[in-house]
């Protein structure tokens, strides 16, 4: 080998070297100054050790990660939270969902899941109800989760979509917190997808809001966004004082309107 | 003392890289498995995590007219390499450049071949397959290779098959089958009927953790059907050549299954996908590679669809 041929090799393993460094690009922290201007704009938002997110390190599928959130604090304290955004700061539309919780959950924590176009942190932001913010962060590698291919017929998918599934767990207990689990049938198209038929984009269509109640008392508020995975996931905590029927209703953002009712006995 | 260090650096930088661009192509270490079949074994290394662009078999199959390339790697570079190690073995021109499913690292070679004007082929769905995935693979294969992702482009199949076809490489006619969603949207094996040798791209895994991306309850439905190709020796997507491979193909189906069962069973108990993928399938960890993180990730995409059931 020439001299010249090792120097090159010395060079590309240099550039290759410089390359892989950026290829292990990890979440940045860099996203968050802009985001938290645009979403609480003014607002002081202070770091909180009770509100805690839980989710892999590195996801195994961009398109649906699992994530925890609690927010240990009761909520029927004065300086409860009643409201927690869930941001993934580098996904082209950052704002996932928005929980709003009532004492009626009994306890404020939900699992749900979702899309992570890249490597990013995910911040959630709690609101207490006289306005005041706390916040915590997780980085999390991911990779995919909001472009991706949509297969299958989509009149088939819109057919199917807004049926609504709840699993209570059992046995119920009174008086207590209990928890629960959400399903909903929802493509959850992100507006990011590709469309063959038209050669654009596939327009959003996704579940835009959501009501729990108790026997007619409000559990809890959602507002889901495109970063919410395909078919809705959210396991959550609801607390009867007796049995009743636990309804959800449910409303897409073309105005399409969804409703469940669970009957929950002792 | 150099009177424009900084500028001579730059000089000498070029200089080197033109000299580096300008080398040919190290060719790739290839394994011949049959009279004329040539297969290159990739590494079993994972996509996002120290990716290198050869994780899979890629190869070659050589008639009296011509070349048929199957799989061309994860890159121009090894798509280059690959090109390289045919022309080792024979000046005859390349006539055909099948793909036998859209994952970047078996397509991202192709634009190595442009030059000699093969046919490409691949399924009757793989250029919507690669259309839908265009922006996303080209973004994450160049965060992931960087310059060594150099070159490379998507090349859509010209030659497309809806069920079969047959192509003559002279004296050598290669039986290609379009299947079902399985493996992905659009799976395509090839069987060189000459030798009795069959590629069956990732519809069979060897050593290697199956994933999945398509359709994995059609898949078990067509593993029967794949077993009854007439080959003596199979090159899978990954791992060892085999003669054994109705075996090994039934080692994969056993997979499937417990994998689904662990899955339906905890669905049914309440557990969750996170402790579900954890502990699905854990008596076959010892039996396949990379198992931790392609289980878990089979079990991220199977457990959303499967609580619909």
């Amino acid at each position: 080998m020439g001299l010249k041929h090792q120097a090159a090799l010395g060079l590309a393993g240099i550039v290759a070297a410089l390359y892989s460094a950026a290829a292990a690009a990890e979440a940045s922290t860099a996203l968050w100054p802009a985001l938290q201007e645009t979403f609480f704009a003014g607002k002081t938002i202070e770091k909180a050790d009770f509100i805690k997110l839980e989710g892999p390190a590195r996801a195994e599928s961009g398109a649906q990660v699992p994530i925890t959130l609690t927010v240990d604090k009761p909520l029927d304290a004065a300086d409860a939270i009643r409201k927690v955004y869930i941001i993934v700061d580098a996904n082209p539309i950052p704002l996932a969902a928005t929980y709003q919780f009532t004492p009626l959950n009994g306890k404020a924590q939900i699992s749900t899941r979702v899309r992570m176009e890249t490597d990013s942190f995910i911040h959630a932001v709690g609101e207490t109800a006289d306005g005041k913010f706390y916040m915590t962060a997780l980085p999390i590698r991911a990779a995919g989760g909001c472009g991706g291919p949509v297969d299958g017929d989509e009149k088939a998918i819109r057919a199917a979509s807004g049926k609504i599934k709840v699993n209570v767990d059992k046995p119920v207990k009174f008086g207590e917190a209990n928890p629960a689990t959400l399903m909903i049938k929802h493509p959850m198209f992100t507006g990011l997808q590709r469309d063959l038929v038209s050669g654009g984009y596939r327009p959003a269509f996704y579940m835009q809001k959501l009501d729990l109640s108790y026997n007619g008392k409000p559990v809890m508020h959602i507002d889901f966004g495109v970063g919410t995975s395909e078919d809705p996931y959210v396991r959550f905590f609801y607390q009867p004082e007796g049995p009743g029927t636990l309804d959800v209703k449910a409303i897409d953002n073309e105005g399409k309107e969804f409703e469940q009712h669970t009957e929950v006995a002792g | 003392m150099q009177k424009y260090p900084k500028l001579a650096t730059c000089c000498l930088g070029l200089i080197c890289l033109i000299a580096f661009a300008s080398a040919r192509a190290e060719a790739l270490a290839m394994e011949k498995v049959a009279d004329g079949v040539y297969v290159h074994h990739g590494v079993h290394e994972e996509l996002d995590e120290g990716y290198h662009g050869d994780i899979c078999n890629i190869g070659f199959i050589v008639g009296k007219k011509g070349v048929a390339v199957v799989d061309s790697g994860g890159s121009y570079r090894v798509g280059m390499q690959l090109r390289e190690a045919i022309r080792k073995v024979t000046d005859l021109p390349i006539l055909y450049v099948i793909n036998t499913h859209v994952h970047p690292d078996h397509i991202f070679g192709n634009a190595a071949f442009k030059a000699d004007q093969p046919i490409f082929v691949g399924h009757a769905k793989l250029a919507d397959a690669m259309e839908l995935r265009k922006e996303t693979y080209l973004r994450n294969n160049q965060a992931w290779l960087g310059e060594a992702f150099a070159g490379s482009e998507m090349i859509k199949p010209a030659l497309a098959v809806a069920s079969k076809q047959e192509l003559d490489l002279g004296e050598r006619t290669l039986s290609l089958q379009a299947w079902p969603p399985a493996h992905t949207s659009a799976d395509l094996t090839v069987l060189d009927q000459k030798t009795g040798t069959l590629w069956t791209g990732d519809l069979l895994f060897v050593e290697r953790t199956p994933s999945m991306d398509g359709d994995t309850l059609s898949w078990l439905k067509i593993i029967p059907d794949l077993e009854k190709l007439p080959a003596q020796l199979a090159i899978p997507g990954h791992g060892a050549v085999t003669k054994e491979w109705q075996a090994a193909m039934e080692k994969e189906k056993h997979y499937f299954e417990i994998l689904l069962a662990d899955i339906r069973s905890n669905i049914k108990q309440g557990i969750s996908m996170e402790k579900t993928m954890e502990t699905a399938a854990a008596g076959e960890r010892t039996q396949w590679v990379l198992f931790d993180s392609v289980n878990r990730r089979n079990v991220n995409i199977l457990y959303p669809k499967l609580e619909w059931e």
